[in-house]
């Protein structure tokens, strides 16, 4: 992990490789996640009340929702932790670098948070469209964010002094 | 902190110090739901209950948690036990205690629920014991990662972007 810390123009050539193979395989893991939520119905409003919502009297929520989020929250926050460190390293200007992160974790929290809304809200509807919502956001900013740093990691910063 | 270069990644590790908060947050939910806190409760969930659904558990079962949870639970603490030791502020035996301390009772957590089921039922109380040292340790280390991450200065155009340190050309 050095050419994190010490970015230096070798550093940076010699992870490139390995980088870009790690980054192709995050955009696998993504596409991956989007087509296992359109099979298991979970893409779908009514998909995702039939298992997420809470039964009568269960004031903490279904565990299958306790677990979605417990393996949801790791995988976001890997993904958001090695996609954002690689982004700080690549030549892309600070707000670009900052919005993707920042629109990235912003979904993936109302992805993994709005099921939760109806146990504060009893009768709150719009929470599965709303974990819809964030979920293609969170992924369409990763995708986003790993096509960025495929392209620009190890590259040389543009000129800009003519 | 203390370390430079770390001031960088301030944005990802606050990104992953949230997403570690839930991920203890709803590991504790799922192990009070599951299992309950009394050692009387976590035996029956392994050795089962009196009753059509109170089957014991098939090593199968375990596995299927187990597996996936020897990747996620080292790699968590060895990130977010690296990213402390890296920012400095800890003396080097404070980082080692708490490495030692966080992966023990990982450790004890994964196996004791093997030995509850097919070695000894009173191993309950390692399982409890092990989980609430586990959750205080992850929760040790988010304080520390929240209080390195609230004092850091903010990164200067030189320290920051990677704009003046990737290569120069290729």
């Amino acid at each position: 992990m050095r050419f994190l810390l010490q970015p230096s123009p070798a550093a940076l050539e010699r992870a490139r490789p390995p980088v870009r193979t790690f980054l192709a395989f995050a955009a696998l893991l993504l596409v991956a996640e989007v087509i296992q939520r359109a099979v298991s119905g979970t893409l779908s409003p009514a998909g995702l009340a039939a298992t997420l919502s809470p039964a009568e009297g269960e004031r903490l929520g279904p565990v299958a929702l306790w677990e979605e989020v417990h393996q949801g929250a790791f995988l976001y926050g890997f993904l958001l932790l090695t996609v954002g460190s690689l982004l700080v390293v690549c030549p892309l200007a600070a707000a670009l670098r900052n919005a993707l992160l920042a629109v990235a974790t912003g979904a993936a929290l109302v992805d993994l948070l709005a099921p939760f809304l109806p146990l504060a809200l009893p009768g709150f509807s719009p929470w599965a469209g709303l974990r819809i919502a964030g979920f293609s956001v969170a992924t369409a900013a990763l995708l986003a964010s790993v096509a960025t740093a495929f392209v620009t990691f190890g590259r040389a910063p543009r000129r800009t002094d003519g | 902190m203390a370390d430079a270069g770390l001031r960088r990644f301030r944005a990802p590790i606050a990104v992953f110090t949230a997403m570690t908060l839930i991920l203890a947050a709803t590991g504790a939910v799922l192990f009070v739901r599951k299992m309950g806190l009394r050692p009387g409760e976590v035996t029956a969930y392994y050795l089962g209950t009196a009753g059509p659904f109170g089957k014991p558990r098939t090593l199968r079962g375990l596995l299927e948690v187990a597996v996936p949870h020897l990747l996620a639970v080292p790699l968590v603490l060895f990130v977010a036990l690296h990213l402390v030791a890296f920012a400095g502020e800890l003396p080097p035996r404070t980082v080692r205690r708490l490495s030692r301390a966080s992966f023990g009772f990982a450790l004890i957590g994964l196996l004791s629920g093997f030995g509850i089921r097919w070695v000894w039922p009173a191993l309950s109380v390692a399982k409890i014991a092990a989980f609430v040292g586990f959750e205080a340790t992850l929760a040790a280390l988010i304080v520390l990662l929240v209080s390195l991450l609230a004092h850091a200065p903010e990164a200067t155009e030189a320290e920051g972007p990677a704009r003046s340190r990737a290569p120069a050309a290729r």
